[in-house]
């Protein structure tokens, strides 16, 4: 040891030295954690230490006309499985009873659940799906089961509850009632009317209510009252009739599988006021089967062909540029207007004016229109403008169609547009704006705007009510009104509409077959085209305006207006002439009672009579039970489908709202 | 001689005193950082205080084992204690059970108990035995060689089970050798090492070798009796592989955990997102007990009413984060006063180790102190972020059994060697 004293007192010195440094050091750290930079950290503490919690609103419903539910918001639940949670005692003295209860559940074997709660353990598996989407009363299954009854830090259960859009009515109008989402990053996607009335009335506003946090993942409220509280969305009542949807989904259902159509759509107008009855869109899946694809009425705007004659007779008629009884010459069924050829059917030689819309021919309206306007086409283009048939209708759902009518100058305008526009081609128009079109001449003239949304309301107050908004005051003169309707009611009578005939009602209507896609190379191998029937019932006094589009039918079994859209329209027309209660109608009500309206009745009747006493929905269609038990404030849940043979609450027992009934069907 | 009675009365009181100070303001913060808001109950052996409380129970009984045994037997029997430790440090290797990813514990029932806490007092002891023969010469090279080798050996054994934290305790014997003449030279490099690397990591090469190399050539030119112009240019060279090294094992050889961790210290992120990602992941402990120390303020929140405390906000906090608490609740007051505590104790036990007369007693002493020193540095320096995130107990005040009676045993060794001074030469 070699180190003499003074060096080693410096030495001492030193390490001393080296930990009263650090001791300082850490002293003026203090320093800056809690007084200098202590704004900034206690500002850290603030945030994270206090969030603001939206409470979410209840979206509103959407009722049907008569009060049926088309769209509601129902609680589901994901059930899963901590498998680590449980002792391995209570895992073990458990994992049968469970097993048991799972298999009683879904059917699967005991010992499949056995192996997977076993394998679920072994793997560590802290979220081990049990059930998905699953109803309150499902929900209330799983938490009285064994083990997972002693809860989430007993039993490992862990119950997801989010609120989910359901249609009780099934697929019936699914495009028109429509959705409203939005995605993790805020867009939001908007069909039908759930979406374009979702912002306003249905999704209602979120509360507020500041949480502080107590602990790891604990937080409390700090207040007693929310910040902001939730409010609840309005209800919407639509203008749809579940019956004559029901009829009108059905009809044009089986009519596409029929002929194999590629989609079709069917809408129903209330003549007076526009509001819609009824609207179905059915588009083929890939296994051949229909279903509410996309709101062709609404967004298709296409060449609609014959059933644009209308338009443009009527356009020349009150232009007194020609009569309902002009001879017109449409020769051999083939005539060239400016270099290009166009062709009727048949021949038809000289026929009146009438005569000519009534077999749809093609030369004859090229004729009347190409005399009458060829030197001044833009004056027949203002009479449709005047019409708004070159303007969309401006309806509430998002996703209208662009009409596209040629106009001289521009680049779809030639010297062929005027004869083809007769005829109803060369330009686009949406189903609906068609049927807007019919609707006005059968409702004398008056052009009013489609509706779908009657009311909004919150519980009995009324928010909003839709009056029917008029676009044209008076399309037309009274007189070219009658010729217009003389001619539609005439083919049915006696022109391309014959087979639509019926000698216990009226109705006027005119056949469309348009050509599709004639433009692709492949047509004469391959013809498509479009049937479609616009029309209104009853002829003498129109309560209801009615458009059918199919497009592509299979041509081997029929590609004919008449006979591809028009029965369409016929069973339509017949169900909701004969079924439907209508007021000024009632004889014939009593004359005919169909099953469907005895249904309706009885559903009625029940719906007015039962409040909070479960009433017997035995025998009642599914939909129906279902629609008027939620209106009654029942959670329903339903097994199967068809007719309710079984309900869980039995008839006579009084109910709560809330209350969860089980009908199985 | 002394009448066999009046011994007792040779230990060192303020040592003591000092040491149940610490030990009992520790408990009361494990108290407060392990209870959350429901009613103590002391004696429901699932709550961390009421453990700790046992281990204080035992740890008593351990000092008065400590102190009844002859002091000679702890020089005598120095060479077995380290044997035995760093077997049971090999036995990890087979035995072990992990926990928070190290390999540092025996489990015995629920018990475990980590060797490694009692591996520096054996350590120590080995340390101060080998320096304190006759035949040792700290100035031999060989000698200096198997020093190291004594030292380094357990070091490395713990640093496998990937407990970093505790191997880096072990430099606290540099301390030793130095005071007992280890020559001046090694402390001048290693100091200048880790500026080295610091700046290396902080500046980048080309900065530090720069500077290194104007600080070495205008030494060198400012000599007066100038040695070759060979020597400057080795060091720069030298300092040159040292500062690529640091860098190329911290890009590509670290840990991630680790290299973060330094990333976090040297603040080497400049991303702002990165940044708030690292905040909320790897600097989250960091920044939560930043934010419960800031929270306390002069006087603090008072015992239990720490916000951050009882909510449980700290990961760790009755462990290595237990300063915090005292942050928090106790404020500037009580974590300076705490601070000065601490090195009072450090003070004291070298001023008992600077009069032994005894060789084995004073190195023994001089390791007890610095063992602590380190302890307390790199614990306290990590909670508030003056140094990089390093997981090592705070003496006397972190929960655990081990971390407990290890210090005890430590600290106690040396109050029995201190009480029979008077014995001795």
């Amino acid at each position: 040891m070699a180190v003499n004293e003074k060096n080693i007192l410096n030495r001492l010195y030193f390490v001393a030295g080296c930990m009263f440094i650090f001791a300082i050091a850490v002293v003026v750290k203090l320093l800056s954690i809690q007084f200098i930079q202590g704004d900034k950290y206690k500002a850290l503490v603030e945030e994270s230490n206090i969030k603001e919690v939206s409470i979410p609103a209840n979206r509103g419903n959407v009722y049907s006309a008569d009060g049926s539910l088309l769209a509601t918001s129902i609680p589901k639940y994901d059930i899963r499985f901590d498998a680590i949670t449980p002792t391995d005692k209570r895992f073990k003295e458990y994992l049968t009873p469970l097993s048991e209860a799972l298999s009683k559940y879904s059917g699967k074997s005991v010992s499949y659940y056995k192996k997977e709660l076993q394998k679920a353990r072994a793997n560590k598996n802290r979220y081990y799906l049990l059930a998905r989407n699953i109803g309150y009363s499902e929900y209330l299954k799983f938490r009285s089961f064994p083990l997972l009854e002693l809860g989430p830090y007993k039993g490992g259960l862990i119950v997801e509850q989010y609120v989910k859009r359901e249609h009780p009515l099934g697929e019936v109008a699914q495009r028109t009632i429509g959705y409203e989402r939005v995605d993790d990053e805020g867009n939001i996607t908007r069909a039908g009317i759930d979406g374009a009335f979702g912002s306003d009335y249905l999704r209602g506003t979120d509360g507020k209510r500041i949480k502080q946090k107590i602990g790891k993942g604990q937080w409390k409220p700090i207040t007693v009252d929310n910040e902001v509280e939730p409010k609840d969305g309005y209800d919407v009542y639509t203008t749809i009739d579940v019956n004559i949807q029901d009829i009108a989904h059905h009809a044009l259902l089986e009519q596409l599988e029929k002929y194999e159509a590629e989609h079709g759509t069917v809408v129903v107008m209330e003549v007076k006021t526009g509001e819609i009855r009824a609207i179905s869109n059915l588009g083929r899946t890939s296994k051949n089967t229909y279903y509410e694809k996309r709101n062709y009425a609404v967004y298709e705007a296409h060449e609609p062909g014959s059933t644009f004659k209308l338009m443009t007779l009527m356009a020349a008629l009150e232009d007194k540029k020609v009569d309902t009884s002009d001879v017109i010459d449409t020769g051999n069924g083939y005539k060239v207007f400016y270099g290009r050829g166009i062709k009727d059917s048949h021949g038809y030689g000289k026929i009146s004016a009438a005569r000519a819309f009534e077999v749809s021919s093609n030369i004859g309206l090229a004729t009347i229109v190409d005399k009458a306007y060829a030197k001044n086409p833009e004056r027949f283009l203002n009479i449709l403008s005047q019409w708004n048939l070159d303007k969309k209708l401006n309806i509430s759902i998002k996703g209208e169609g662009e009409p596209m009518i040629p106009k001289p100058g521009h680049k779809n305008w030639s010297r062929n547009a005027l004869p083809s526009l007769a005829y109803g081609y060369g330009l686009k128009i949406t189903p609906l704006q068609t049927l807007t079109f019919y609707n006005a001449v059968a409702n004398n003239g008056v052009m009013v705007k489609p509706r779908f949304i009657r009311e909004v309301r919150n519980l009995d107050e009324k928010i909003e009510v839709f009056e029917k908004e008029i676009i044209n005051e008076k399309i037309c003169s009274d007189q070219t009104l009658k010729k217009a309707k003389t001619m539609l009611e005439n083919v049915v009578k006696r022109g391309t509409g014959t087979s639509l005939y019926s000698d216990y009602f009226s109705m006027g209507g005119k056949t469309g077959t348009a050509r599709t896609e004639y433009w692709h190379k492949d047509w004469s191998k391959n013809p498509r085209y479009i049937s479609s029937f616009a029309g209104y019932f009853p002829a003498d006094n129109p309560k209801y305006s009615c458009i059918v589009i199919i497009h592509k039918p299979s041509v081997k079994k029929g590609f004919y207006g008449a006979d591809v859209s028009g029965p369409v329209f016929k069973k339509i027309a017949q169900k909701i002439f004969t079924d439907t209660p209508i007021v000024d109608e009632v004889e014939t009500l009593e004359v005919k009672t169909a099953k469907v309206e005895k249904e309706y009745k009885t559903y009625y009747d029940i719906a007015n009579r039962y409040k909070t006493i479960m009433p017997d929905v035995r025998g009642l269609p599914i939909m129906d039970a279902v629609a008027l038990l939620e209106n009654m404030g029942l959670k329903v849940k339903i097994e199967g489908v068809g007719v309710v043979e079984n309900q869980s609450i039995s008839k006579g027992t009084k109910v709560k709202k809330n209350q969860t009934i089980v009908l199985k069907a | 001689m002394l009448r066999e009675t009046d011994r007792h009365f040779k230990f060192d009181w303020l040592t003591i005193i000092l040491f149940f100070l610490l030990v009992g303001f520790g408990w009361v913060n494990i108290l407060s950082a392990s209870h959350s808001g429901d009613a103590i109950e002391l004696f429901n052996f699932s709550h961390s205080y009421s453990k700790q409380l046992i281990f204080i129970g035992l740890s008593v009984v351990l000092i008065i084992f400590i102190l009844s045994l002859e002091a000679k037997f702890y020089e005598r029997f120095s060479s077995i204690f380290y044997l035995i430790s760093i077997v049971s440090l090999v036995g990890l290797f087979i035995f072990g059970k992990n926990i928070n990813g190290a390999t540092s514990w025996y489990a015995i029932g629920s018990m475990t108990l980590q060797p490694s806490e009692f591996a520096k007092t054996a350590t120590a002891l080995a340390v101060a035995k080998y320096l304190s023969d006759l035949n040792t010469d700290i100035k031999s090279f060989s000698d200096q060689l198997k020093l190291f080798g004594i030292i380094v050996l357990p070091a490395l054994l713990i640093l496998l089970q990937k407990d970093a934290g505790s191997t880096l305790v072990y430099s606290a014997f540099f301390f030793v050798l130095y005071r007992e003449g280890l020559p001046q030279i090694y402390l001048v490099i290693a100091v200048l090492a880790v500026l080295l690397s610091i700046s290396a990591l902080k500046f980048g090469l080309i900065i530090t070798l720069l500077v290194t190399a104007f600080i070495v050539l205008t030494h060198h030119f400012t000599r007066k009796k100038r040695p070759s112009f060979f020597q400057p240019l080795v060091v720069i060279l030298i300092s040159g592989a040292l500062a690529f090294t640091v860098r190329f094992i911290y890009q590509n050889f670290l840990p991630v955990h680790q290299k973060d961790r330094i990333t976090i210290w040297l603040s080497l992120e400049k991303d702002p997102v990165k940044l708030k990602q690292m905040k909320q992941t790897i600097a989250y402990n960091l920044n939560e007990s930043e934010k419960a120390i800031s929270n306390g303020g002069f006087a603090g929140k008072g015992f239990l009413q720490g916000t951050r405390t009882t909510g449980n906000f700290v990961p760790e906090q009755h462990t290595d984060y237990i300063f915090t608490t005292v942050g928090e609740e106790w404020g500037f007051i009580g974590s300076t006063l705490t601070v000065i505590v601490f090195v009072l104790l450090i003070v004291r036990v070298i001023i008992l180790a600077e009069r032994q007369k005894n060789q084995f007693s004073r190195m023994y002493g001089y390791a007890v102190a610095s063992i602590l020193f380190i302890h307390f540095n790199i614990n306290i320096g990590m909670v508030m972020g003056l140094i990089p995130t390093i997981g090592i107990p705070l003496p006397f005040f972190s929960y655990g059994g081990s971390g407990l009676w290890g210090f005890t045993i430590l600290l106690f060794i040396f109050i029995k060697l201190d009480s029979n001074r008077i014995n001795e030469w």
